[in-house]
């Protein structure tokens, strides 16, 4: 441990050149990881200040940041956090996602809170990481293995199971540069967006793997550490609001969402499950128990959340899967016009294990099998594949096109985005899409505006603030009418920030679903700060102040906030039928901006908003 | 007299016993220091805690050649840190992998129940090691001859 | 009524473990101890020349111990003859010495090479206290040490060596390193880790002179170049100590041949230890295994039958763990077993290496070798043990370990390996406190 880390921190940020491959260490004074504590608030500032807008995505120059934080490793849930931080291809500019699991514990226990990947090798290697041992070493046979074949055979070769070993990869999609590839790690968790896998594939590296190690954490108050765990266990336990994430995780999200017209089924062409799906079947618990499940928690974690389970029945009966979350049901699942947990689980797994993310997986094959049915894609097109909705298998097919670029794959490969804008004409229309890029989370934003709003608007590769979590700490109200467009722009305002604190401490979002104030008192234990609300929040805004910065830097702009023609359309039927967003998108964007700091005209944040945040720097950048 | 009780079936794989436990043995979070060690017994799932059963025989204490091992209060045999030499004997006398030995302190290391108060029971959040009274038993033998079972016959051929 | 005199000839690791059991079960005859030097461990003297421990901490039983127990001792005695028909012992000092029973617990001694100039007062064994004190007094941090014989015993002491003195040449007849503890390939990985780390070990090399030079000492090889050493200790192998039982009616072979009840031909004279040749658990034949756990466990039942307990021993388990320069090497059983099937595998990232022997689906022998600093195969030593000594069935699980030797736990879980080695106890009850 270093000698100037704050305690619960390792101290030292470790860089890896992989054009030279060299490694070394950096430390931080107590002032700066106060000031920027890890994760999403480290990587960002690493972001802005080491990559120019001419390092694009696939530059050699551009960073892969893999940084966790203060409560990585510790007893508190959720506790093996990974955010990833690159200029990522879909939007072409910053990326915040997370990944769980124990990536974030192992590389603590290695004594390091962040890893940056720069430069490129010049052939394929995966980074070994074990205590002070840093090498990158040859991946030549791990070529062409997907995700969890590439953890086996690292597991295998280092003669470490279970968790002893965390390694993320980017699968064979990231090998082939797929625009949406993915981090896949800890079997079962993905750092997915903004094309992050496509990131590590351009470095050449197949895969980051770390040991478990033998350092030690030291918080300031272990006890009290313990403490704040447990108040906020307690928390997620009984507040209603997040008992039933600590019961069921995500699974209840295909059924609640179904009743708010929020469920995207068969590529937002209708918000009505089909007669022959039977919704007793996806009920939350029905889907736990419909399974022979184990759970599979993350670091620390008390959550009845990630579990693998078997699958019963069918083709692929006895195969052991990751429980899909949400996304997944419905990425792999409803919007693809499967309604059968068996397959959508199966379905799911083998979009993990191709490594690409969940969500743009469903746009994409939603969007193709929809071409599909109505002739604007042929068969033959497809090279002779018969993908009709729900035909999982069918769609795995695609998939490993895709992820191989084989084909039809290798347009698609691109994001549905830029395939539906290839093809054109009236295919064009029917992607769903925003236009900075940020792939839609797996709802029907038609019937969620906050997260529409959010994810056109955001800097991070995805939505950026995200569902709120005890909004009345932060001064607004704990319900709203999700139609009252001013009342939902002032939701994504004046929240934003919450999400990219949570985001820096190495902890899972599910696990800080309580106040902030909760959350401090852990943060304040593990490290002896006094955190408070204010000092949270002017971190998150921070943030997001320089990811923007950095988007606009990168020509990024207020024209592409906006969704494309179907993901903006109007539902034409169930719950939220005739509901028009874009009759609001003005107004919204009015509200959003002057909540967020940001000038209406050029999208900038504000001198005084980034000279108020400590920022002078940017203004200065930004505004000369 | 109380045991460890686990219950497989429970068990998540968070490692939040480790790191108890690594507190109780050093003083951090370190679970490199924990002597109760949770593994995977189907592929990369079926996770379960594995520690000291303070066995009847207590191979390690008969081992020791400088009777550093003893039996404290609540059953647990103890390691004295005063006698150990660090010569692993005890490492390889027991049959059931629980012992081990400190790189740091150059002296062996196992489970001591805290004393009576064992930590992995307090901070496990599922209830997969509990403190009861009864007898050692072997706590996983069925449970990973039932899982380990995909391990041997594949995927996708378990029927 | 007071029990039976029981004699314990030898005051090593057997004779001391007897004389508690006799004690913890409950035995209240007179115990008398004859043994040529006070009780001390012979496994921690390593690490008082390494001066992690002072002598007191070499002692294993204090005369207040012994006095606790009520032993009646002839320390600095040893035994010279022995007359079954009378049962009684004759000591150094012609003194008889009458028993009920007498469990002989004489161990062995170090050999030295037959070379010329091996009795050189710089050329040491390491085998007694007064061994090791010689060594520690002549030892010196510029000091090139030369170590004749790379087995067991000198690994023990290889860590101690490097950290008191300034060089280390490791000599070995055989072809390897550890010709009686590790395969080819391990000693082959063993070597590669020494050598890093500075020792010159030249194995396959037969010295055939020892002379003084300068002030120390010159050893010439077979091939006839030499080097020069300031200290040359000696590990060429122990013989167990039996001389002294020429004529008595005592069967020996290697050792003195003991039945399951640690009882040589002679029913009132049992025998444990390095000098006992008894049953080996995996093999069933006879063997002397001179090793610390088997005197243990020979002194443990020899009293819990000369303490009338009729306790069988299922044999002893061959198993040799050291650590040399950060680096563990443990073996266990048949790990030499010819016939044997075999699987082995390294990790080179790790510098680890395993090899399982099997007998049909038994697995009778191992080899484990790994970085100390290897935090996370801390299980795998002790189950290993645990299947050799259990005799699970193993045999749908050699295709698992096959693919992924490093997953030692799940077959050693599934075969219920726990199940089987819990209720066993060596003296068939729980044991007390030590």
């Amino acid at each position: 441990m270093s000698e100037q880390a704050p305690p619960g921190y390792a101290g030292k940020i470790l860089r890896v050149n992989l054009t030279t491959g060299q490694s070394w260490t950096e430390e931080l004074s107590h002032e700066e990881w106060r000031t920027y504590l890890g994760g999403v608030g480290l990587g960002a500032k690493i972001l802005y200040d080491e990559v120019p807008p001419e390092v694009e995505w696939d530059h050699p120059d551009n960073r892969l940041i893999m940084a966790t934080g203060p409560l990585a490793g510790l007893p508190v849930w959720g506790t093996g956090g990974l955010t990833v931080v690159t200029r990522g291809p879909m939007t072409g500019g910053a990326t915040s996602t997370q990944a769980n699991g124990f990536f974030g514990a192992c590389l603590k226990y290695s004594g390091y809170d962040t890893i940056v990947l720069q430069g490129q090798s010049e052939k394929w290697v995966y980074v070994y990481i074990h205590d002070n041992v840093v090498e990158m070493r040859d991946a030549a046979h791990l070529l062409g293995k997907d995700t969890w074949e590439t953890q086996e055979a690292l597991q295998d070769e280092l003669g470490y199971n279970g968790h002893r070993l965390s390694v993320y990869t980017s699968g064979v999609a990231g090998e082939n540069l797929v625009r949406f590839a993915a981090i896949h790690g800890d079997f079962g968790h993905v750092a997915s967006k903004n094309g992050c896998g496509a990131v590590m594939g351009v470095k050449r590296v197949k895969a980051v793997a770390i040991v478990r190690g033998s350092k030690a954490l030291h918080p300031h108050d272990p006890k009290g550490l313990l403490q704040a765990a447990d108040v906020i266990a307690h928390e997620l336990k009984t507040n209603p609001s997040s008992s039933v994430l600590y019961n069921y995780g995500t699974l209840f999200g295909v059924v609640n969402l179904n009743k708010l017209g929020a469920l995207p089924i068969r590529n937002y062409t209708t918000n009505l499950p089909p007669k022959e799906a039977d919704m007793s079947v996806w009920e939350a618990q029905s889907l736990r128990e419909g399974f022979d499940h184990r759970g599979h928690q993350c670091n620390a974690c008390g959550m009845h959340h990630c579990h693998q389970h078997v699958i019963a029945e069918g083709k692929h009966k006895g195969e052991i899967v990751d429980e899909p979350e949400y996304e997944g049901w419905s990425g792999a699942g409803w919007t693809i016009g499967s309604f059968d947990p068996q397959d959508t689980s199966w379905m799911n797994t083998q979009v993990d294990r191709a490594c690409v993310d969940v969500n743009e997986f469903g746009w994409v094959m939603g969007w193709t099998m929809e071409c599909y049915e109505k002739g604007y894609i042929t068969q033959e097109q497809l090279g002779g594949i018969d993908l009709k909705w729900g035909d999982v298998e069918a769609a795995n097919a695609l998939l490993q096109k895709i992820v191989h670029r084989e084909g039809i794959g290798d347009l698609l490969a691109e994001g549905v985005m830029r395939a539906s804008q290839k093809l054109g004409g009236e295919a064009a229309d029917c992607a769903v899409y925003s236009h900075k890029g940020n792939s839609p989370r797996g709802h029907d934003h038609r019937a969620r505006w906050e997260e529409l709003l959010d994810t056109c608007v955001a800097s991070a590769g995805t939505l950026e603030t995200g569902p709120p979590a005890e909004p009345q700490e932060l001064g607004r109200p704990a319900r709203i009418n999700p139609f009252d467009a001013p009342e939902v722009a002032r939701n994504v305002g004046q929240l934003l920030g919450r999400r990219h604190f949570e985001d820096s401490l190495g902890a899972c979002i599910f696990t800080t679903r309580t106040t902030i104030q909760n959350i401090c008192l852990a943060l304040n234990a593990a490290t002896g700060w006094d955190y408070t609300v204010d000092e949270a929040m002017r971190l998150g805004r921070r943030t997001a102040a320089l990811l923007r910065a950095f988007n606009i830097r990168c020509g990024i702009g207020p024209e592409v906030e906006k969704p494309s023609k179907r993901y903006g359309s109007v539902p034409t039927d169930g719950p939220a039928e005739g509901q028009n967003a874009m009759e609001h998108w003005e107004e919204m964007l009015d509200i959003y901006y002057e909540l967020a700091g940001l000038d209406r005209a050029t999208g900038k944040p504000t001198a005084e908003h980034l000279n108020n945040l400590g920022l002078e720097n940017v203004a200065k950048e930004m505004w000369g | 007299m109380k045991v460890l009780s686990i219950s497989p079936e429970r068990c998540t794989g968070c490692m939040r016993c480790e790191l108890a436990c690594a507190y109780m043995q050093s003083g951090a979070y370190q679970p490199a220091k924990s002597v109760i060690r949770v593994a995977p017994l189907e592929m990369h799932t079926s996770y379960a805690p594995f520690t000291c059963f303070q066995c009847d025989e207590g191979w390690c204490m008969t081992a020791c050649p400088v009777d550093a091992i003893a039996i404290s209060a609540v059953g647990a045999k103890i390691v004295s840190d005063d006698q150990c030499v660090g010569c692993k004997l005890c490492t390889i006398a027991c049959p059931y992998g629980t012992i081990f030995y400190d790189e740091d302190t150059h002296k062996a290391t196992k489970c001591d129940l805290c004393g009576g108060d064992p930590a992995c029971v307090e901070a496990c959040p599922t209830q997969a090691i509990e403190w009861v009274e009864g007898d050692a038993a072997d706590w996983l033998g069925e449970f990973a001859a039932r899982r380990a079972g995909t391990d041997l016959t594949g995927l996708a051929a378990v029927e | 009524m007071a029990g039976k005199r029981h004699v314990i000839l030898g005051s090593g690791t057997a004779g001391l473990n007897a004389i508690r059991t006799l004690r913890q079960l409950g035995d209240d005859g007179p115990i008398v101890l004859v043994s040529a030097e006070a009780p001390y461990s012979r496994m921690v003297l390593p690490y008082y020349l390494a001066r992690r421990i002072t002598e007191p901490h070499v002692t294993t039983a204090t005369g207040r111990q012994l006095d606790e127990w009520g032993v009646e001792r002839q320390i600095g005695r040893r035994a010279e003859g022995l007359d079954t028909q009378a049962a009684k012992l004759r000591l150094d000092n012609g003194e008889d010495v009458a028993y009920d029973d007498l469990l002989i617990a004489t161990g062995s001694s170090a050999l030295r090479p037959p070379i010329p100039g091996a009795e050189h007062a710089r050329c040491f064994n390491f085998w007694t206290l007064d061994d090791a004190k010689g060594v520690s007094k002549t030892i010196s941090p510029d000091a090139h040490v030369v170590m004749v014989g790379a087995g067991f015993i000198s690994f023990t002491i290889l860590n101690g060596i490097l950290e008191r003195a300034g060089r280390l040449t490791i000599v070995e007849v055989a072809p390897r390193i550890l010709p009686r503890m590790i395969d080819d390939a391990g000693a082959a990985l063993v070597t590669d880790w020494l050598i890093e780390r500075g020792v010159t070990i030249r194995a396959g090399a037969e010295i055939t002179r020892i002379a003084e030079q300068g002030q120390g000492l010159r050893l010439t090889f077979a091939e006839g170049d030499s080097i020069d050493a300031d200290l040359v200790l000696m590990a060429t192998g122990i013989r167990p100590n039996l001389g002294w039982l020429d004529g008595s009616g005592i069967e020996t072979n290697q050792g003195i041949l003991v039945d399951e009840y640690l009882r040589s031909n002679v029913d009132n004279v049992y025998a444990a230890g390095d000098v006992a040749e008894g049953r080996n658990r995996v093999t069933g034949a006879r063997e002397v295994h001179a090793i610390e756990p088997t005197a243990m466990e020979h002194g443990r039942i020899a009293a819990a039958n000369m303490a009338g307990k009729k306790i069988a021993y299922p044999g002893s388990l061959l198993m040799n763990i050291v650590s040399a320069a950060g680096l563990d090497m443990a073996s266990f059983g048949s790990w030499d077993d010819d016939g044997a099937e075999v699987i082995a595998a390294q990790a080179p990232a790790r510098r680890a290496y395993r090899k399982y022997l099997f007998r049909g689906g038994r697995m009778v022998g191992a080899i484990l070798i790994e970085s100390a600093g290897e935090t996370w195969s801390g299980n795998d030593v002790g189950m290993l043990k645990g299947l050799v000594q259990s005799g699970v069935d193993l045999s749908a699980w050699k295709s698992h370990l096959a693919e992924r030797p490093f997953e030692i736990k799940k077959p050693y879980l599934a075969t219920g390996t726990t199940a089987r080695l819990l209720p066993e106890t060596i003296i068939g009850q729980p044991s007390p406190a030590m």
